[in-house]
């Protein structure tokens, strides 16, 4: 396997899942990029951290009752999952179909629509819309609670034609009104009361009570209905039916997946992929999973065009880091802190900032989030005792036996770390930084925390400062 | 799954709810119940497990049956003495003092039931006497000191200032070994250890003589998911907590099957007097169907729970009071919900 196969999967990895150690780039090299894909695409049993065991250790957690342990709950999942990309997709949902716990005060109701997305985030588009029109915490974050037969509520009918299927300009006012008659009667169990407590952020008496959809038959408006042209007893799934087979709809959900997984801009040359990608979703009926396997497989992606393209998400750099440094593979005190740590960086987790979800690419990067991003990193992969670090050690110290020049010593943590590619003169300054520790590095008998292996945790802490390890 | 309340021969009747979530503030009310001890005076000691997110909220609160808030003690999160990590069960000795495991802390606190600190002892470690995640803890009549020692898992004994006696088993499915142990009873001669991770109740000695094993994973009637407590009456009944089936089952003293009790909790004098004065959420609340009807992708016993709010949600440990009274104490709805025994 050359380093160019190697380079290929790992840039695959950091955008269909959050980057792979060496050990897991070795094993999906042995199958294949294009089995990867299908792997990647098909996820298996994802072998997470097993629910009761956080449950028993993290009893807020179980509860859910606090979005701190909602986040973290999250966040294990994506720390130890096989499947990473079932994981990347609902996060990409999350951004898309931004729902917020301060308006909900649900994180279980929020939870729960997350494992909608893993469930259905990868299937048919037109099935997604219809769980997500289904959901709880999306019936309340937009109203759809107050949208009634005779006195429509648009926020729902407006936000799934404009930021959900297919962007403003494709519809007119009075598609938003039909729209909205159609999901009259949508609702959740016990809306009333639900209602009153998510207003009042009630906990009392007996802590939250998760919320069900439900159709409420007497509320509904089956009235005709003329949208985008077609007319009929229109109920919210044929509206969706309706919606999925607009151009509009392919044109804006691939330019998104491919904003998400390819590129933060969009230009020329990648204009072509969308188009490609647009045939795919139209080809299979709409499923999400062929039009992701069309551009992971596309020329654009695989080039070196599409490499480090993207600002790391803080989610995406955050659970990174970890995964590499091997950390919190088993229930630990003081887990709910990394919900905050993605809070600090700009992106909670269950919080979006807005229905619009967060702003992306190099609004990501101010000077106050990009240096928690670089010391939440650096204290990570800096950090002798994880396990991941310690493998990264092990694997130097088997290298000419043990001895690395210290432009040796920067090539080799940064193949390991990655690969990542970095500039020349990036290089060149972690090389000045490697040797100013002094000359040659011998790790042959190398322990725990000694001087040899502090070297190594600087010159891994200083390329996590680097602005292409802040890159996808 | 069973329905609620099938019956043979012993018959658990509800009697009522205690409690009331606290909003991570000390005072009346709970913050993740996780264990109950009942004094011989009848004061009922509650174990409020929480979290280090909302450390004030972790402590003993101390109440009545008549819903009198009598205090509470413990200094909250820290590893000073009479302060907690994660902790997770309590017991009497005869003398009345209270022993609380801690399986951050990989300790044993004792105090009085006044609320004084009155000792520790643990280190973690695999050693003899030494702790990984303690959890359940029982007390026998001879004051001798069992502790479910988690992730080594094993059974410890100790005397009761926590000298080192003994201990048996090891990780695995067979008789005698255990996967991650958490409550446990001294009921009898017996040791009764809720084997979590291997889905049933084994009975010992109280030597560590392994006697016999109940139960099998499932969700049928004597299966078990993930058992955290157990508690035996003075006539043999035993009484599991199903923890991840949420539910409690009722056995007799051979193992066999009596009858499943789901939850069934009302209002607390204590949420009474909330909706007292929240009048918009109980005239709403009135007009709920809080047992509704669910769909298909959230019918797991967990889910169910969280959207049921009668049921049992997180029913940690059961403890038996000497009037054969039941106690199921909820980690996530912060209550104990309250059997009587006919």
């Amino acid at each position: 396997m050359s380093n160019q196969d190697f380079a290929l999967l790992a840039h695959l990895m950091r955008r269909a899942g959050f980057g792979a150690t060496r050990d897991e780039l070795e094993a999906y090299a042995a199958q294949g990029y294009t089995a990867t894909v299908d792997e990647l695409l098909n996820p298996g049993d994802p072998e997470v951290m097993p629910d009761d065991i956080i449950r028993r250790y993290h009893v807020d957690q179980s509860e859910l009752r606090q979005l701190d342990g909602a986040g973290a709950n999250w966040l294990y999942r994506m720390i130890t999952t096989k499947c990473p990309l079932e994981e990347k997709i609902a996060l990409f949902w999350h951004g898309l179909f931004a729902t917020g716990y301060s308006k909900l005060n649900q994180a279980r109701a929020l939870l729960n629509q997350i494992d909608m997305f893993r469930n259905h985030g990868l299937g048919r588009f037109d099935n997604l819309l219809v769980e997500l029109s289904k959901d709880p915490a999306m019936l309340l974050w937009l109203d759809n609670t107050d949208n009634h037969n005779g006195a429509i509520n648009e926020n729902y009918g407006r936000e799934l034609l404009e930021l959900f299927s297919m962007g403003i300009g494709n519809y007119t006012e009075d598609d938003i009104k039909e729209c909205s008659r159609a999901f009259t009667g949508w609702t959740l169990g016990n809306a009333e009361y639900m209602a009153v407590r998510a207003s009042k952020d009630s906990i009392w008496p007996y802590s939250r009570i998760a919320w069900h959809f439900q159709f409420r038959d007497w509320d509904h408006d089956d009235g005709e209905k003329t949208f985008l042209g077609e007319t009929g007893n229109f109920n919210g799934e044929d509206i969706i039916g309706i919606i999925a087979r607009q151009q509009a709809t392919a044109r804006f959900v691939c330019t998104r997946l491919f904003q998400f997984f390819a590129a933060d801009e969009v230009d020329g040359d990648s204009k072509q992929v969308i188009e490609a990608m647009m045939q795919s979703y139209f080809d299979s009926g709409y499923e999400i999973r062929a039009v992701l396997r069309t551009l992971f497989l596309s020329d654009y992606f695989t080039s070196e065009e599409a490499r480090y393209a993207r600002v790391k998400g803080p989610v995406e750099l955050l659970v990174g880091a970890i995964r590499q440094a091997g950390s919190y593979r088993s229930p630990t005190l003081g887990v709910h802190q990394l919900a905050y740590q993605g809070f600090f960086m700009g992106q909670g987790l269950l919080q979006p900032p807005s229905v619009e979800g967060w702003h992306e690419g190099m609004e990501w990067i101010d000077s106050g989030s990009l240096v928690e991003r670089v010391n939440f990193v650096a204290q990570e992969l800096s950090s002798l005792d994880k396990p991941g670090v310690r493998a990264i050690i092990d694997r130097l110290a088997g290298e000419n036996g043990g001895t690395l020049t210290p432009g040796q010593l920067v090539d080799q943590c940064l193949d390991l770390l990655g690969p990542v590619a970095v500039e020349d003169d990036t290089r060149t300054a972690l090389v000045d930084f490697a040797a100013a520790g002094g000359g040659a590095l011998n790790l042959s008998g190398h322990q725990p925390g000694d001087d040899a292996e502090q070297r190594v945790s600087n010159v891994l802490r200083v390329i996590a400062s680097t602005r292409e390890y802040q890159l996808a | 799954m069973s329905t609620q309340g099938v019956m043979q021969g012993v018959t658990m009747a509800y009697l009522k709810t205690i409690g009331i979530v606290n909003n991570g503030d000390n005072g009346r009310g709970f913050a993740n119940p996780h264990d109950v001890v009942v004094s011989r005076d009848g004061r009922i000691f509650v174990l409020n497990r929480c979290d280090p997110a909302r450390a004030t909220a972790i402590r003993i609160g101390i109440c009545n049956l008549d819903e009198e808030y009598l205090g509470e003690f413990g200094n909250g999160f820290g590893e000073g003495d009479g302060q907690f990590g994660l902790p997770v069960a309590m017991a009497l000795d005869s003398q009345e003092r209270l022993y609380v495991t801690d399986e951050h802390l990989h300790r044993i606190s004792i105090f009085d039931t006044s609320g004084t600190f009155l000792g520790k002892w643990g280190t973690m470690g695999s050693g003899d006497g030494q702790m990984d995640g303690p959890a359940g803890i029982a007390i026998d009549a001879d004051d001798n000191v069992y502790v479910a020692d988690q992730n080594n898992h094993r059974i410890q004994k100790f005397t009761k200032d926590g000298q080192y006696v003994s201990q048996w088993g090891e990780k695995g499915a067979g008789n005698g070994q255990f996967n991650m142990p958490w409550g446990l009873c001294a009921a009898d001669g017996h040791v009764y250890v809720a084997d979590w991770r291997n889905d049933r109740i084994q009975k010992f000695t109280g030597d560590g003589a392994f006697v016999t094993s109940f139960g099998s994973s499932g969700d049928g009637d004597g299966q078990f998911s993930r058992p955290s407590g157990v508690a035996v009456d003075a006539d043999g009944n035993i009484y599991v907590a199903d923890w991840g089936n949420e539910r409690v089952q009722v056995l007799g003293p051979d193992g066999s099957f009596q009858q499943l009790l789901r939850g069934q909790a009302t209002l607390s004098k204590w949420a009474e007097e909330f909706f007292a004065v929240n009048p918009d959420e109980k005239e709403t609340r009135e007009m709920s169907d809080l047992t509704p009807p669910l769909p298909p992708h959230l019918e797991t016993p967990y889910l169910i729970s969280s959207q049921i709010e009668p049921y049992f949600w997180g029913p940690a440990s059961v403890t038996v009071d000497a009037d054969n009274r039941l106690y199921v104490a909820e980690t996530n709805r912060h209550r104990l919900q309250i059997y009587q025994r006919k």
